[in-house]
């Protein structure tokens, strides 16, 4: 289990979460929603260590792990796709897989990622910055296959693409989570997200508003969160 | 082809040491985005330790050998590790700052200990001959050099190939925090590279000593060698930066044998052992642009824009500041008033330095260069005893085409390559073109008398001062009239994002042509001034116009601020006028002037990174009340339903009634 206990963060001077709880239960998928600016990203970054809390507590499995770095959390299973595209754009695809992979087990995690990817194996040596953005997202999407983590961090993963290349995404999120790992899912394509969802937690304004399960909500819930702060 | 191989061996041996220390640098840039301008004086201060520990306090050449290594490769590259991350988000301009800065402390520190002279060093590895090839003998000493700079390219090779460790060190300048995530701990990573990279200029440093004598100028001037092989290796591929290395040894040894033959004439003589600094700007100038990408600048932080002043400040300033000037030769005795008129010619210098650097966003190091052209240009007109005022426009105007040809290196890579590409230049010109009869000549001198227009008597100092202010509010005005017109707003939008300018339709070619020009003009003229006071200019190593002050400037007048006339200004007080008056007028001042300029270069450049205010910020709020307004209800109204997994059903927070259970497939 992954959770975040009362969490308040922000950068410098500014605090954007305050007081955030959220709880990923084992082997089950998690989505956040919230409108642009909500602290999603921000959630997600001090989930997986890039950015420190004020006060409160992250803890995987029970181990208190606040404030650890991200490369230590990525130790206890912890792994965050980040926003954007989440890979070395300097290096090859297979030198970006043997980063993703655990130390010792490139050899079988290339052959999974590209058992898993197989347009990434054909294109092994190429220089990643020169691949089609969906292929980028693919290959950052990798990270999940290859370093075998028990909580997988996902922020807009679907970003920037074309609705085609978006449901092959979500194909593969649907295969990692039949495969029993645990997700926090931050997504723009809410339909998507709350058809892979256990669990929906809303954000806004760095706080929970709502948290439930998709079939708690509805469609107006949804724009209220997304449109709220224009209606009122 | 026989006397070609006869210098092959001693080639290979030179360009092997050139090798070591251009790995070293091409590796820290590669992995932390700083190219470090300080990686000659990490090879110096690891041979004066050295020669320290070895000749003077009589240690076997071995453990000197590794204390050295030790204290100036291991701590040394964790400090300047230390220096590049807090340079990360840096804008290039204040990166460039911070390590010139580093490299004029470490310079100014060894002078200030062990004086400027070379110090003679005997060979510590036994120098008999193993075996002879042609008429040369391999000594144990060239194999120990070369074996040790091929199996370091061999090893690095290998590192950066095969290994994990190795493909991080390129990632950790695409993404750190990716990098982190992804399971590697990337101040490891870049402490690794660091300490690697300080580990082979101190090495080589220590290589050199026996070779060349311990002088910090001739080390660092070797090192620069070095950027050249760096060049031609792309500052990114280790093989093509051996290969590099070892071309230009071999034409560093081989060149002045052939050059002799065909002429006498010591400047052509000159030139093969200068093969790398014009090579290292001939790559700027034929590179293909694609071949060069700049590393790390995708991080960097913009700049914050200067607050300008209220009117009244601004033209009561300048009213105090023109009235302060001109009273001058009042209150200030004449011996002194040297002092003062040359400030005036730092000035000029300062501003068409800051016109460049704070305005359009590009570095330049060799400034003093242009100065020279000018300096040289009116010392020959007043010989052909053209008037004094024409003399000083036709040395700002001959400058403009010397301007123009720098600038090209900005038009195709700009960024830190622009530093090093006129850091080349710098050099190349300190080395080889003050030689020509056109500026310096062979005599390495030339007069520039000072003048007698309408029958004033310029050579008095004190009218000559009020000339020499004359030229300087002309090149301030010169200065604001750029900053207020169309230009200064395109130079500012250019530093602040050239594709966005481009994308509106601006040849921002033509900008970084003409501001180029325009600053080398200026440039000129504070040349001339400089000259005028000792009324003759030389190119001497010692003189005004070297490679030294150069970095000098760039050091002083990158923590004097961004000001357009307040900043060359205090730079130039700075640099030229408080060391006539007390406290600054001690010998300890002038010795150590260098380490405190370097100093507050890289306290300014690095200080948005320790982010003083924000800390202070924290701390003050830490200890005050929370004054966020909103933080207050929505924390009790959290209290009171604390969000637990095993809740969620039946306790949705913040829900109202009429959302709860409408239904599924929300938002389809």
């Amino acid at each position: 289990m992954l959770e975040l206990r009362n969490i308040t963060a922000g950068y410098d001077a500014g605090t954007v979460l305050r007081d955030v709880s959220i709880t990923v239960p084992d082997g089950a998928v998690v989505a956040l929603l919230g409108p642009n600016g909500a602290g999603k990203t921000t959630t997600l970054k001090v989930a997986s260590g890039l950015l420190g809390t004020r006060s409160g507590q992250i803890l995987v499995d029970g181990e208190d792990v606040t404030n650890k770095a991200p490369y230590q959390l990525a130790r206890h299973g912890v792994c965050h796709v980040p926003e954007g595209r989440g890979i070395f754009p300097s290096l090859s695809v297979t030198d970006n897989i043997r980063l993703q992979a655990p130390a010792r087990n490139f050899k079988a995690s290339l052959g999974n990622a590209t058992s898993v990817f197989p347009r990434l194996g054909e294109r092994a040596k190429q220089i990643s910055r020169t691949m089609s953005g969906g292929e980028q997202q693919m290959l950052a999407l990798c990270h999940a296959y290859v370093s075998d983590p028990q909580y997988i961090l996902l922020d807009e993963v679907s970003m920037g693409l074309a609705p085609k290349i978006v449901e092959e995404i979500f194909e593969y999120l649907h295969d990692l989570a039949r495969q029993g790992k645990s997700m926090l899912l931050v997504e723009q394509y809410v339909a998507q997200a709350l058809k892979l969802a256990d669990y929906v937690y809303i954000m806004d304004r760095g706080t929970i508003t709502f948290a439930g399960e998709p079939g708690e909500i509805s469609e107006e819930t949804i724009m209220n969160s997304y449109l709220g702060s224009l209606a009122s | 082809m026989t006397e070609f191989l006869v210098f092959l061996p001693s080639g290979i041996a030179i360009g092997s040491v050139y090798a070591l220390v251009a790995l070293g640098l091409v590796l820290t840039y590669k992995t932390s985005g700083i190219f470090n301008f300080a990686h000659g004086g990490i090879a110096a201060v690891a041979a004066y330790l050295f020669y320290e520990l070895h000749i003077r306090q009589g240690w076997h050449w071995a453990p000197a050998f590794l204390v050295s290594l030790l204290v100036v490769g291991v701590l040394g590259g964790l400090l300047v590790e230390r220096l590049a991350a807090l340079l990360g988000s840096a804008p290039t301009v204040m990166v460039v700052v911070a390590t010139v800065g580093l490299l004029v402390l470490l310079q100014s520190l060894m002078t200030a200990i062990y004086g400027s002279a070379n110090i003679f060093m005997k060979s510590y590895l036994p120098t008999n001959t193993l075996f002879t090839l042609g008429r040369f003998g391999v000594t144990v000493e060239d194999l120990a050099v070369t074996g040790f700079s091929l199996g370091a390219g061999a090893g690095l090779y290998v590192l950066f190939e095969r290994t994990r460790i190795g493909k991080s060190t390129t990632a950790v300048v695409d993404d750190p925090n990716l990098l982190s995530l992804q399971g590697t701990n990337p101040a490891m990573v870049r402490r690794l590279s660091w300490i690697i990279g300080s580990c082979f200029a101190a090495v080589s440093g220590m290589f050199l000593a026996p070779k060349l004598g311990v002088s910090v100028n001739t080390l660092i001037l070797l090192v620069i060698a070095a950027y050249g092989a760096a060049a031609l290796g792309r500052f990114e591929n280790l093989l093509l930066t051996v290969a590099g290395a070892m071309v230009i040894g071999v034409m560093v040894a081989y060149l002045p044998s052939q050059v002799s033959k065909i002429s006498s004439n010591p400047l052509v003589q000159n030139l093969p052992g200068n093969t790398p600094f014009l090579l290292l700007f001939l790559v700027f100038l034929v590179a293909p642009t694609r071949l060069l990408t700049e590393r790390g600048v995708a991080n960097a932080r913009r700049t914050r824009p200067i607050r300008t002043f209220s009117r009244p400040v601004t033209y009561g300033g300048f009213a105090l500041l023109g009235a302060v000037l001109l009273l001058v030769p009042t209150f200030v005795p004449n011996a002194e008033m040297t002092q003062y008129a040359s400030t005036l010619g730092y000035f000029i210098v300062f501003a068409s330095l800051g016109m460049l650097v704070w305005m359009s966003g590009q570095i330049s190091l060799c400034q003093m260069s242009f100065a020279a052209v000018g300096a040289a240009t009116a010392g020959h007109m007043l010989q052909h005893g053209i008037s004094w005022p024409l003399a000083l426009l036709i040395a700002g105007a001959v400058a403009i085409p010397v301007g123009a040809l720098v600038s090209i290196t900005a038009i195709r890579f700009g960024g830190i390559y622009v530093a090093i590409a006129t850091f080349g230049f710098a050099i190349a010109m300190q080395q080889v073109g003050y030689y020509t009869s056109i500026l310096f000549g062979q005599a390495q001198r030339i007069d520039v008398p000072r003048p007698e227009i309408l029958g004033v008597h310029f050579t008095e100092i004190v009218p000559f001062y009020y000339l020499c202010l004359a030229v300087a509010v002309l090149a301030g005005a010169v200065v604001l009239a750029v900053r207020a017109s169309r230009l200064g707003s395109l130079l500012r939008a250019m530093s602040d994002s050239p594709t966005a300018l481009a994308a509106h339709g601006a040849n921002t070619t033509l900008i970084k042509v003409v501001v180029f020009c325009i600053s080398a003009f200026l440039a000129a003229l504070g040349g001339v001034v400089i000259s005028g006071v000792p009324q003759n200019a030389s190119g001497a190593l010692t003189g005004p116009f070297s490679v030294t002050v150069s970095l000098v400037m760039v050091a002083v007048l990158g923590f004097a601020g961004r000001r357009p006339i307040a900043s060359p200004l205090l730079a130039a007080i700075l640099f030229q006028l408080i060391r006539i008056y007390p406290p600054f007028n001690t010998e300890g001042f002038l010795k150590y002037q260098g380490v405190i300029f370097g100093l507050l270069a890289i306290f300014v450049a690095i200080s948005p990174a320790l982010n003083i205010r924000g800390a202070i910020a924290r701390v003050s709020s830490a200890s005050g009340d929370r004054r966020d307004p909103s933080a207050g209800p929505v924390r009790a109204r959290l209290d009171s339903a604390p969000v637990k997994p095993v809740a969620l059903r039946s306790t949705p927070v913040g829900a109202e009634p009429e959302l709860v259970g409408s239904g599924k497939g929300a938002g389809r």
